[in-house]
Formats: C-alpha cells, structure tokens, sequence
C-alpha cells in the first residue's frame, strides 16, 4: 500500500513539470504584462525599463530556466499585479477559502444526490423518480454562474435571509456552496439512479431477496454498497469540475479563493501567481483522484494495492 | 407560571448586557465596493485610479485637490516659486504619522526623491521633472527641478503622490510596509485581506481632526451585479460603476441615490496619418469626424453618460480653449463630398475600426455604432475588437493601427500639455499616428517650461487647435460614470474618481 501510494506521488512531478511549461507558455504568449501597469501614453523608455526589471526582457528559454531553478528551491517567483510580493504565500493564503467552499459545495452534492439517486431507483419511473430526474436534468442545464445571481436576487435581496456575497461566518457559505454544488448533484443523483438501477437487476440481489431479508437491507447492505463505486469515482473526478466552478462562483459571490485570485492574475498577467494557481490546483486535483482510488480498496475487497 | 431557575436569569442578564454593549459600541462604519483590489501599499508601486481611491485615505499629499478641483494646502501650508527651477514649501507642523512620530521634510525628501530617481516605478515618467529636494528646517524644503517646471503642483497633487515615513520604510522596508503602511491620512491601517477587504479605522490624531466614520471598509466585489445587490440590500454604501441598465432597480430600493460623476476619460480615435494608409489624407479624416454623430453615440450606447467634446479636455483640465467642449461636428453630407474631393466614391473605400474589448464601458458597443455610423455614408467598414491585452500586444504596441483605434484616456495631471504630450514628433505615440507637425512640438516645448500661465495657456490652447485642425485623434466624448450613495451617506463622487472619506457623512 505505502509503495503505491510513493509511485503515485512519484508519477505527479512529472505531470507537474508539463504543467508548468504549458502554463508558462501560455501566459507568456496571450499578453503583456507591462502594458497592463501603465497607462496608455507610456513612454517606451518606460516599458522597457519595467520589463528589464521584471526579467521579461530576457528570452524565453531563458525565463524558463530561471523559473525552473527557482521553482526547485520552492520559490515561484513574485507577483506582478501585488508589487513584488512571493506568489506562493498569496496563492496557499486563498486556499483554505476555495477548500472551505469545495468541500461545503461536495457536501452539498451528497446530501442531495445520494437519497434522491436512491429515491428515483426504489420507485422507478412513479412520480418520485420523475421528480428527481427533472431536477437532475434542471441542475446540469443551469449555468452556475446564472443561478449564482437568481439566488442572490431570490435569497439575499428580495427574502433578504442571507448575505449577498464575501466570507463571513456560516451564512455566508449556504449560496455559493449550493451554487456550486448543484450541478454536481444533478449528475450524482443520475449517476446513483442508474447504477443502483443496474444493480437491483443482479443475481446475487434476487438471491438476497429470495432469502427472505427485508427489503431496506437487501437495499442498504446488498444494493447501494455496490453501487457506490462508480458514485465515489465520479465523485472524485469532479473535484476538478468543482474547482472550475469554483472560479465562476468565486466570482460572482466575490469569494476571495483561488478561483477570484486566478481571474484577476489572469486579466493583469500576473504570470507567477497564474502559474502558482495551476500548479496548486494540479496538486489538489491528483491527490483527490489518488484517494478515490485508496477509497475502492476500502469500499471493493476484492481491490487491493499490496 | 413564572420560571426563576438561575441559568435564565444569568442568560437573560448575560443578552441584556451584550445588547447594552452593542449599543453602546456602536461603531459608525461605511462600507466601499470596488471592482478590482488595491496592489498593495506602496504609493509608488502602481498607477491605477482604483488603488488611489483607497490609498489617499492612508497617505496625505503635500497639495490636495479638494471636490472642486482646487488645490489646497495639505502637508504643505504655503508654496512658491522661488527660481526657475526651484518651489520653496513651507511644510505643516505639528503632524503625526499613525505610528506617533512626528512628520519633517526627511520625509518629503526620502519619498520624492525616490520616485524621481527609480525609473522601473510605474509613476516615475511624473516626478522625474525633479532633480532635487533640499530640507532647509524640519519644515521647510526646496524643490529642484532639471528645469523649469510650470505643472510643479499638478505634479505633487496627483494619484502616486503619498507621502511616506522615511523611519518606518528604513527599518521594515518596502516589502514590510505593503503589509502594514503607515503614513498621516485620517484613516490608519488594520487589515488587508486580498480580493476580500481592506479595513482602516479614524486616526484620532489627524490634522485635520477625527474623520465622521470610525471605520471604513473597502471590499473587492468584481461583479457589476453582485456589487449593486450589495448596494441595494444596504451591505454596502457606495460602489462605483453601477451599470446604467441598473439604474432603475437600484433608485426603487429607495435606499440608494444613483451619482452621476464626470471623468477626466475622454473616448477617442487614435487615427493612423500615415501616407500609406487612406486615412493619411486629412480629408478622410475630416470625413470620419463628421460622419459620427456624438451625442447619438452617447445616448445610444452610453445611456446618456457623457459629454461630447472635439478635443481631449474636460473641466478641471488646466490649458484647454473650453469651447471645444460640449460640442461636435456631425455632418454626413459634407463628409460624402469630402470623400468624393479625395478622389473616391464611399463605397469603394473600406475602413478597419480597431478597439478594445472590456477595457472601458461598453467599448466594443461603442466600436459597433462607430462602424455603423461609417456604413450610414456608404463606406465600407471592417472591425477588429481584441481583448485589452491582446489589443495592447497585437496592434497597440505593435504600431499596427490600420486606419484608427478606438481608446479611452485619463488624465490624472489635470493638464492639458499631459493630455498632449504623447503626441509630439518623437513621443510615444510616433508610430502609431505617424504625425509630425513641428509646430506643435515647438508650442509643446514652449509650455513645458512656461512658467507664466497665461502665456503658457496661449501655446497650449494653439496646439489644441492644431490637433483638432489635422486629427491625429478625433475626440469623441467624456466618460461620465454612475455611483451608488446609500442615502445614509451624505457624499460627493468626485472628477478624480478618489474614494475621499474625511468628506463622508453619516446621516442621522
């Protein structure tokens, strides 16, 4: 177990070598910082002398393998858009915001999902499945950037229950987080619907009926464990989907996490802390795909990694 | 039945004493929403109107421009030219930094002297005029300048011009200070949360005396709808920029006034006079100003938030022939017959409008009307709108404007050789006009050490018409921008887009 667990570690630095070139690049080819500081009349002498002392003067390779250096002595290099500050202090001091609100929004997505996805399987094709499965069809439709503001509009400013937007205190999680994770409830209550559905139709569920066990426990014990595999896949597999919602929700809720950090470095090209975003959020998304697959062997015996 | 069981009791006692002590610490807070966060607290560390907005509540200037666009003593009592190069400042006594030391011209002399002196600092194109700051006592100082220097003033009153603690930058440095600044403005630092809020509190010792509001709270709110449900559900009490199609449903709140606020933005088109591009020919040019009716475009895309003007002035701006402001030249048939005098028919000419996409309000709608403005006297347009900085690399910098771009420019010196400056032979705007009228330039250069103003307001209101005459640009209009004020504030906006609060209220 500790082995795999080491080989997996070991796989991420590769794929966070690729991503810190491609972001590089990137950054670098769609815009100029400089150009973004001063005003519209600068003077050239100006431009030049803030790219000498942004570095960005010299070529690209050359930038990269200053970055790369540095990078190994876990420096990401300072912030344009805030003055000359690290980045990586300023990208790891918004992230417990954007994991705060990732967690709540999962939270908010199970609680959901999970007995609605049951609900609509029990009662296939009566009137509670019918409801779930139009919410569930609603929830992945609605963009959540739209049902961001119609939940402001309803909650915070017409029934004035909850604050409008900002982090303080529990109240103000209970928007975003549903914002967010609305959609993803949408897809795990389908996800639950189906594979229990497929699973009440196996043998071994016939058999336990047929044994004479209660119907609730052929369910819970037989039924629902089984087809929680898949639901803890997508489940894991969406925690990158939720911090690309993050984003949006951060936006709009003015949420201060890594999704509001990534927007205003991006539209000031504050190429350090981009990059320090991507790779952070790279870091996030592999550890949660790396404990879905520690969660099968617990959840499946018949997986193992020893 | 009555209950008497202790823990009521000592629950009950315990509500009523905290409610007493809400009320009696109630604390007088006015909350501010900004689009965009401050890039931290160094005065010479950016050049942004919006970062200003905050910091001039922290940092004071030696002259203030007040409401009205007057400058008035600040930090410094009393001024004069005392040479051609040289402003003697008599500085105020008596004023205390938020850490308790006393202000002294070291102060003056350790913050000038570095912007004028750091070239890679984002203000230092405005201060680099000065050569010199003598401390004569610990309130008095001379200002040398390289030359002679009529926009002095203009120059210490404007964004980036704060004035530091020489002894608290020494000894926590630049990188400390961003966290914790420090500096005489009547509100002092507390808190800096990024993207989130920032949180200053009355400095009791002020110069002025204790500002109305005990607190003051400015929060980073990016999206326009977000901000003005804030507004109207009273979570914050003055926000710039309300979208006018917001406008109604904020007025029906009844809790909010909607300001409208002057800029000194003026929306124009910077015109490529090169031979090699058709709009070389000046008639072309004329052509283009007349075939755009102004005020239309104000009305149609800006709800009415704006001024027409033909030259980039605006009221405040010290220099400008103010005739030229509140009006435009519209006129559709002259332009067909001056296209027809250049030798071509409209139709056979396509013109390129280039712009912008999200840097100003509503630019790209403002690209669309202009092109359509164009197609209603039969030339035929192409359109090119970039997201901003792909605009600035791809055509801005790259000296790649075809025919003209559309740009919106400030102007924090309030002046009108600034408004100017970038326009001259060997300027910054060289390649992407390619106009040269020498002139102009020796009308420039006469203004820039000028230091008698009448004289100097002649060379520049002669310019001016030189600019309107041959169109390397062609005004447009001012931008005038809405603020929400909630009605339990009495405030002002002002023309420089400060968030001043010494000037708030609260309304009983």
């Amino acid at each position: 177990m500790t082995a795999y667990i080491l080989r997996r570690l070991l796989q991420m630095v590769p794929v966070v070598l690729g991503i810190t070139l491609i972001v590089f690049v990137l950054v670098r080819v769609s815009g100029d910082p400089v150009a973004l500081l001063l005003p519209e009349d600068a003077e050239q002498y100006q431009i030049d002398a803030l790219r000498e002392a942004l570095g960005l003067d010299q070529p690209i390779t050359t930038q990269y393998l200053i970055y790369m250096r540095d990078l190994l002595r876990g420096d990401l290099g300072t912030s344009i858009r805030y003055s000359g500050q690290d980045a990586l202090p300023i990208v790891l001091e918004r992230l417990p915001a954007t994991l705060q609100l990732t967690f709540a929004a999962l939270l908010v997505a199970v609680v959901i999902s999970f007995p609605l996805g049951i609900i609509a399987a029990v009662y296939r094709n009566r009137w509670p499945d019918v409801s779930a499965t139009s919410f569930a069809v609603l929830g992945q439709a609605m963009p959540n950037f739209w049902l961001g503001i119609m939940m402001i509009l309803l909650f915070a400013v017409i029934l004035g229950w909850l604050p409008v937007s900002g982090r303080s205190g529990l109240a103000s999680f209970i928007l975003p987080a549903i914002t967010l994770g609305t959609s993803l409830a949408a897809l795990l209550t389908r996800l639950m619907r189906s594979s229990l559905l497929e699973v009440l139709n196996q043998d071994y569920v016939r058999t336990a009926t047929a044994k004479g066990l209660q119907r609730r426990l052929v369910l819970l014990k037989h039924a629902v464990r089984n087809a929680l595999l898949s639901y803890v896949t997508v489940l894991g597999l969406q925690v990158a989907t939720l911090m690309a919602g993050a984003v949006v929700t951060e936006q709009v809720f003015a949420w201060p996490g890594i999704g509001l950090l990534a927007i205003q470095a991006i539209n000031s090209r504050d190429m350090a802390v981009i990059q320090g975003v991507v790779i952070v959020a790279a870091l996030i998304v592999m550890s949660a795909n790396l404990l879905v697959d520690l969660l099968y062997a617990l959840i499946d015996p018949r997986i193992s990694y020893s | 039945m009555t209950t008497r069981h202790p823990l009521v009791r000592t629950l009950a006692a315990a509500l009523l004493g905290a409610l007493l002590l809400g009320f009696a610490s109630a604390e007088r807070e006015i909350v501010i929403a900004q689009g965009v966060d401050v890039t931290g607290f160094d005065p010479h560390g950016h050049h942004t109107t919006a970062v200003e907005a905050v910091h001039v509540n922290l940092f004071d200037y030696l002259i203030f421009r007040n409401a009205d666009g007057d400058l008035e003593p600040a930090l410094a009592v009393a001024w004069e030219p005392i040479a051609e190069d040289a402003w003697r400042f008599e500085l105020r006594e008596g004023v205390v930094w938020h850490d308790g030391a006393p202000f002294t011209g070291e102060d003056v002399k350790f913050t000038l002297e570095r912007v004028a002196s750091d070239s890679s600092l984002q203000p230092f194109d405005s201060y680099r005029q000065i050569r010199e700051v003598e401390v004569v006592g610990p309130h008095e100082i001379i200002i040398h300048t390289h030359g002679p220097e009529p926009l002095m003033l203009n120059r210490i009153s404007r964004l980036s011009s704060g004035i530091v603690p020489k002894h608290v930058v020494e000894e926590i440095g630049w990188e400390g200070f961003d966290e914790a600044p420090i500096g005489t403005g009547p509100y002092r630092f507390v808190e800096w949360r990024r993207d989130d809020r920032i949180i200053l509190e009355a400095f009791d010792d002020h110069w002025r005396g204790r500002p109305a509001f005990d607190r003051v709270v400015h929060r980073t709110i990016p999206e326009d709808s977000t901000r003005v449900a804030e507004l109207i559900t009273g979570g914050v009490h003055i926000a710039p920029n309300v979208p006018p199609q917001d406008v109604e449903r904020v007025l029906a709140s009844g809790a909010v006034a909607v300001e409208q606020q002057p800029t000194t933005r003026i929306m124009l088109l910077i015109m490529n006079t090169h031979e090699d591009a058709i709009t070389g020919d000046p008639r072309i040019r004329e052509a283009i100003e007349l075939a755009i009716d102004n005020q239309l475009l104000v009305d149609a895309v800006m709800g009415g938030l704006g001024v027409p003007t033909r030259a980039r002035l605006s009221p405040g701006i010290s220099g400008s022939p103010m005739e030229l402001f509140g009006t435009y030249n519209y006129d559709p048939e002259r332009a067909v017959e001056l296209i027809r005098e250049a030798g071509y028919e409209p139709s056979d000419i396509t013109i390129k409008v280039e712009g912008p996409a999200g840097r100003y309000p509503l630019d790209v709608e403002q690209a669309e009307v202009i092109a359509l403005m164009l197609q209603q006297i039969g030339v035929n347009t192409e359109m090119e709108v970039l997201e901003w900085s792909a605009f600035q690399s791809r055509i801005w910098n790259a000296d790649n404007i075809t025919h003209f771009a559309l740009m919106g420019l400030a102007n924090s010196m309030f002046d009108n050789w600034f408004s100017m400056r970038a326009i001259q032979c060997e300027a910054a705007y060289r390649n992407r006009v390619h106009w040269c009228n020498e002139r102009f330039d020796e009308l420039m250069a006469l203004a820039e050490t000028e230091v008698d103003l009448d004289k100097r307001t002649e060379y520049l209101h002669e310019a001016t018409y030189l600019v309107v005459e041959e169109r390397p640009w062609i005004p447009l209009f001012q931008i005038e921008v809405l603020v929400g004020v909630s009605t339990d504030v009495d405030w002002q906006p002002r023309q420089d887009e400060l968030l001043w609060m010494f000037a708030a209220q609260p309304v009983d």
